[in-house]
């Protein structure tokens, strides 16, 4: 189904693009002193991860689709459990969101480099709990809304907040100098986690927020919490009726 | 002439009906300049930021022209939608002629964009400083032409591209190029460095310093900063783009509505 939207394939590729060779690049040559050498991979792998969880969390406008063209009702009347619908849906979703990013991972790969394999299959491993965690988290605020209009505002302000309220662009060290309650979230924010791990894995450790362990028990927490508030979400806002 | 104002009627009121998706745009344009800029306010080289001022107020008038540009190229997504649904022949039958029609939609592409533009721009006077009357003025005219260029550039676009898909990814294109191969982000003083040194290729270079957002962003920046020096080219250049775009707006959507 996600292959459909080559359009979107497309505008995707053209902003990692723009993110790395424009904003990347002459970023790296605005900040201070101690970020200069470092700042172009950190960002590179940052911007990864928001383009992770930008294309997992698409999976909730697929369920509006769906009920939208009475598809819901169809897949509801499958032999198959709510529970199983639901986490196929979550790893469906995390699945293809890696199929889509894993050129992109080579790209940034090459750009980075990695000096731990090791490293590097334990952060790719956590980041597919990561996809599958937001795809989950997708999935709950579409079945709980159940209104396009309300999910597509609640999505927006989110995807603003949680991306700018993470280490994703820039260290923690700097959000706590800007202020205490920004980095308070960040702190507990799973693009941070998944940021994080990714520059471990990668060898970029100067700006760590948090230990490897840490990061990965935030991510398996996000995962689990997603996944079966989803299933709890989804159960009882469909048991009895269909979409509407 | 009234049929000019009941087209702009017709599409502030669709515009309206986007509410969801300003909402989901303001509260991305606020996050980037109460968040995102605010961190990188610490993050920037002390020798730069007394150049621009600071990061926050260098990206005040930058997020600005963010919120101009997004809100004035949405007029280009109905005119797509409207020729791909043929509804342009409900247009057409209406009683307004056929300059009139093209007219409307341009400028209601443009005054959509100022108006929402509008809460951003005062968010910047109030952290920022408030400009002159004539300053002001100059700021208005400047952000005017911006608009209505815009408009036609997203209009041009929507009637030259057959499916939603192929205007989507145009406008991605346009959007991520304009965007950030401007001074929105960054002085150009970065870009100059970076092609100085082979790094940026020499034309992206000159499409930063004759990019119409750099030229929106620095004339406000030039008023309220005090940097870039204000010069008359930046408002040639703005009234260059619109000229441009706002009569390939115009003649193209003509064209395209009256195709059988």
């Amino acid at each position: 189904m996600f292959l459909r939207y080559k359009f979107l394939i497309v505008m995707r590729a053209i902003w990692f693009i723009a993110q790395v060779s424009f904003f990347g690049l002459i970023v790296s040559r605005l900040v201070v002193f101690e970020l200069k050498g470092i700042y172009f991979q950190y960002y590179v792998a940052g911007i990864i991860i928001m383009m992770l969880y930008s294309v997992s969390v698409f999976i909730g406008y697929d369920i509006f689709e769906e009920a939208e063209h009475g598809v819901f009702e169809y897949l509801l009347s499958l032999p198959v459990s709510r529970k199983e619908l639901v986490l196929g849906r979550s790893i469906g979703g995390g699945i293809r969101s890696f199929i889509f990013v894993g050129p992109l991972i080579a790209i940034a790969l090459a750009i980075v480099g990695v000096t731990q394999i090791m490293n590097l299959v334990i952060a790719l491993s956590a980041l597919f709990l990561f996809a599958f965690g937001a795809s989950g988290m997708s999935i709950t605020i579409a079945v709980a809304l159940k209104s396009g209009d309300r999910f597509d505002i609640l999505m927006g302000v989110l995807n603003a907040l949680i991306i700018r309220l993470s280490t994703v662009m820039y260290p923690q060290v700097f959000i706590e100098d800007a202020s205490n309650v920004y980095a308070g979230i960040a702190n507990f924010n799973p693009v941070t986690f998944a940021s994080d791990l990714f520059r471990w894995g990668v060898g970029i450790e100067q700006y760590l927020t948090m230990t490897p362990l840490l990061a990965i028990l935030g991510i398996v927490a996000f995962f689990f919490v997603f996944t079966f508030v989803g299933v709890t979400v989804y159960e009882r806002r469909l048991e009895g009726g269909g979409w509407k | 002439m009234m049929g000019i104002f009941h087209i702009i009627e017709y599409d502030f009121r669709n515009f309206f009906r986007y509410k969801w998706w300003l909402a989901g745009l303001i509260s991305m344009n606020l996050a980037d300049l109460f968040v995102m800029a605010i961190v990188y306010n610490k993050m920037v080289d002390p020798e730069l930021a007394r150049q621009i001022m600071g990061y926050f107020s260098f990206f005040a008038p930058g997020v600005t022209i963010l919120g101009l540009f997004a809100s004035a190229f949405m007029i280009g997504r109905e005119v797509n939608m409207e020729v791909r649904r043929e509804i342009h022949y409900y247009m057409l039958s209406l009683p307004l002629s056929r300059i009139e029609l093209a007219l409307g939609r341009l400028l209601a592409g443009g005054l959509r964009g100022m108006m929402y533009m509008s809460p951003l721009l005062l968010t910047t006077f109030a952290f920022l400083g408030i400009p002159s009357p004539f300053q002001l003025l100059i700021i208005l005219a400047a952000l005017f032409l911006l608009a209505m260029g815009i408009s036609g550039l997203s209009i041009a676009i929507a009637v030259s591209t057959s499916s939603f898909e192929k205007f989507v990814t145009a406008r991605g294109l346009v959007y991520y190029v304009l965007f950030f191969c401007s001074t929105i982000f960054y002085p150009l003083s970065l870009i100059q460095s970076l092609g100085e040194e082979g790094i940026m290729p020499q034309p992206l270079v000159t499409l930063a310093a004759i990019n119409p957002l750099s030229n929106g962003a620095d004339i406000i920046r030039s008023f309220l900063l005090g940097i870039p020096a204000f010069t008359l080219d930046m408002v040639m250049n703005l009234a260059l783009f619109s000229a441009l775009f706002a009569t390939t707006a115009i003649f193209a959507y003509m064209k395209i509505i009256q195709r059988t």
